[in-house]
């Protein structure tokens, strides 16, 4: 510290000046500019909010009963209305005294059970989401970026080798395996060394290139889109024992595909910027340049798909449920409490109507938000407001 | 006497696999550049200079690209022979390079210190108040005015200019010693064009590094230079010090070059053009690729790929035909 005297000062008052407009500021003022977006950002944070405290809140393991009452018309009690004090035990009169929004069909609090369906929904939009993102970024930055590298024989050896040892590991005998294995170690060295010398003959094969990566990429792509998603969910989870991780996971890995098609085509574009060959003739490395210049540089657009995909994934296990494929009960959700409903519509329009709009409302604010979200962060469409 | 060449190009081929065929957009390009020097590569747009620059770095991708032959010694090694962990390593630390758009070459998401921060940390372990020290003072020496404040802005809110003086600054982060400069002018305006220019000049003088200044601008290159190449159509047609290549050009091609400049002509006589354009990379004339644009042109020129003629010290030209004249004339 003493040693660099005064220019050590003269840094660590830089470091202390007030900062000019970060990022962030910058993008909280323009929010504030547009309404619908900010809207639906505060419903995303009301429902946020009401999820989690949901979850706090709503933490027994079974749901309180009131063993007084016999008949379908006792059990089925409009928003507001009183729970029969004399028959309950102190600890199981809902929090707020009155059943807010009623009872259904066996005399369950319906707030009770939104609150726990809310967080089941969010989780269930957020980590399907998540997942779809994640492969999508990853595999559409796969091909944006390295979409011209041809893919040889010798690798397509090596993953069906792979793939063969590891799904057959216990039910091969240690021979096999040990053949499989210096199989495909051979040709992995094979691939490393035969880059820059040309060999001859039988092992030129080897080296043939079939398809490029970006070929193999939007060919999965397109396959995936060939399914019509929702039956492929459904058959996905008939397969599966229901519960509601599969669901969160079938859902992610049958919704990438947008998210892949949006990083690809940034890619594309922004591996040709002068920014991009700038950050490589200073050094950067390759896998910095990707995800440092490149991902933040994309992210915008899949921000907003995210967005909206959320509300299509929570629009999704709402569907689901109400078929009855997705979280088996007694664990709530909007969709499972819309489904039970229906068969009470005309005596107990609440239990259709409250999950009802309750989806619905998210799912708007969701889509809101995501909208703003894109004028936001795309600097061209901001002149416009 | 002349300094141990930091940077040898020896007959550099890059070709380019297009639909036409094979663009050979630079066939056999040769150079140095000596340790503290400034060279200048100088030649019309579509010439293959970019190209060149970018190979010596490896930063061409190669499918469509393919490096057909040639070397490029730097101190000694054979950078196209290197594996892509040691040309990083070489890339910002021993040669860096400034592109000819400031406008797109910075990331727009990052702040100008964090994006000099990155080739500062890529290539020296250094802790934060060090490397802030480090980008304050690099700011200040490329001329921007309160370096802790601008160090905080986006790139869209500095000017042209400014930009390029900060890719400026990202280049010499490590103190490179040879910068590429592929036409660092050529987006600006002429007064800022001169500042920059002199800016190269004065940190030049400060650090010593090696400039190559790539240019399709002759005018810029009498200033600073102090030898000048010649590209056309992918080949060197001349290479020579400032003052043999402006006094006494012997390459048609670069006659007419200096014919075109503005202030070369009377006052209100049209100024002077080289008919013709720049052949096709992909399809290029058979002999001297200059022949149909040239003057002076003769039969054997249509046929037979011309030699490099040395006219005087150090000064050669791809042209037969001059040669034997200048031959005659001097005899
Ligand atoms: N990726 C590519 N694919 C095919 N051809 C290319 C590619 N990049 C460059 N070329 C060709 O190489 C030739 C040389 O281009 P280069 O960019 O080096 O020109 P330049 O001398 O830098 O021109 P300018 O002064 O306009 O920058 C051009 O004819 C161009 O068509
Ligand atoms: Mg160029």
């Amino acid at each position: 510290m003493q040693d660099s005297g005064s220019e050590h000062t003269l840094s660590t008052e830089a470091l202390d000046l007030p900062a000019r407009q970060t990022r962030l500021q910058e993008f909280w003022a323009q929010l504030r500019k547009n309404r619908l977006a900010l809207i639906g950002l505060v419903i995303f944070v009301l429902f946020f909010i009401v999820a989690v405290t949901g979850m706090v809140l709503t933490t027994g393991t079974s749901p309180q009963l009131d063993s007084s009452l016999v008949r379908l018309q006792e059990k089925l009690r409009p928003p507001l209305s009183r729970p029969n004090l004399k028959s309950l035990q102190a600890d199981e009169v809902p929090v707020l005294g009155i059943y807010l929004l009623g009872t259904d069909e066996l005399g369950r609090d319906v707030f009770a059970r939104m609150l726990q369906g809310a967080w089941v929904s969010l989780t269930v939009g957020f980590v399907a989401v998540g997942i779809a993102v994640l492969i999508g970024i990853i595999l559409g930055g796969l091909s944006g970026y390295y979409g011209h590298s041809p893919v040889r024989v010798a690798q397509v050896f090596i993953a069906v080798l792979v793939v063969l040892v590891v799904t057959n590991w216990s039910r091969l005998s240690f021979k096999t395996l040990a053949v499989l294995i210096s199989i495909t170690v051979a040709l992995a060295v094979f691939l490393l060394f035969s880059r820059k010398k040309e060999f001859g003959g039988p092992l030129f094969l080897l080296n043939t290139q079939l398809f490029s990566v970006d070929m193999l990429i939007t060919g999965l792509i397109d396959i995936m889109l060939c399914f019509p998603s929702f039956f492929l969910i459904l058959t996905v989870v008939a397969l599966l024992p229901a519960s509601i991780y599969n669901i969160m996971i079938v859902i992610g890995l049958t919704s990438w595909m947008g998210a892949a098609r949006f990083v690809r085509a940034e890619f594309l574009s922004l591996r040709e910027q002068d920014f991009v060959t700038a950050a490589r003739a200073l050094g950067v490395s390759d896998w910095r340049i990707i995800f440092r210049h490149m991902v933040p540089n994309a992210i915008a657009p899949v921000l907003v798909s995210a967005t909206i995909g959320i509300a299509g994934a929570i629009l999704t296990e709402a569907g689901l449920s109400f078929l009855g494929f997705g979280v088996p009960p007694p664990h709530a959700t909007w969709g499972n409490i819309l489904s039970d409903g229906k068969n009470y519509l005309f005596d107990a329009p609440w239990l259709t109507i409250i999950p009802g709009v309750a989806i619905l409302v998210v799912v708007l604010s969701f889509n809101l938000f995501g909208e703003g979200l894109r004028d936001i962060l795309n600097p061209k469409l901001r002149e416009r407001h | 006497m002349t300094p141990d060449p930091l940077l040898i190009v020896k007959d550099l081929k890059v070709y380019f696999d297009t639909d036409q065929g094979m663009a050979k957009a630079v066939d056999g390009v040769s150079f140095r550049v000596g340790q503290g020097e400034t060279v200048c590569l100088v030649g019309e747009s579509g010439c293959g200079k970019t190209v060149s620059a970018l190979s010596i770095l490896g930063l061409l991708p190669q499918p469509p690209a393919q490096i057909a032959g040639g070397k490029v010694f730097f101190k000694g090694r054979d950078l196209l022979e290197l594996e892509q962990k040691d040309l990083r390593e070489v890339r910002g630390r021993e040669i860096s390079m400034v592109f000819q758009e400031p406008m797109t070459s910075l990331n727009p998401v990052f702040t100008i210190g964090h994006q000099i921060e990155e080739v500062i940390t890529t290539h020296e372990g250094v802790d934060q108040i060090e490397s802030r020290q480090r980008i304050i003072r690099l700011l200040n020496d490329v001329g921007i005015a309160s370096p802790e404040e601008r160090m905080q802005d986006y790139p869209h809110n500095l000017s042209g200019g400014q930009r390029q003086r900060v890719m400026i600054a990202m280049a010499l982060a490590c103190s490179p010693e040879l910068i590429i400069a592929d036409e660092p002018t050529t987006a600006l305006d002429v007064t800022i064009q001169a500042q920059i220019l002199n800016l190269f000049k004065e940190l030049q003088e400060d650090r010593g590094m090696a400039i190559l200044q790539i240019t399709h601008d002759l005018s810029v290159v009498a200033g600073v230079a102090d030898r000048i190449y010649v590209m056309y159509a992918g080949i060197m047609v001349e290479e020579g010090s400032v003052w043999q290549i402006f006094r006494e050009p012997c390459h048609p091609y670069t006659m007419g070059l200096l014919e075109s400049l503005p202030g070369r002509r009377a006052k209100g006589q049209d100024l002077a053009t080289i008919p013709g354009a720049v052949p096709d990379p992909a399809n290029k004339p058979p002999g001297c690729p200059f022949h149909p644009r040239c003057r002076y042109v003769q039969e054997s020129c249509r046929v037979q790929f011309p030699e490099m003629c040395d006219f005087s010290d150090r000064h050669l030209a791809r042209c037969p035909i001059m040669y034997a004249k200048r031959k005659v004339q001097s005899a």
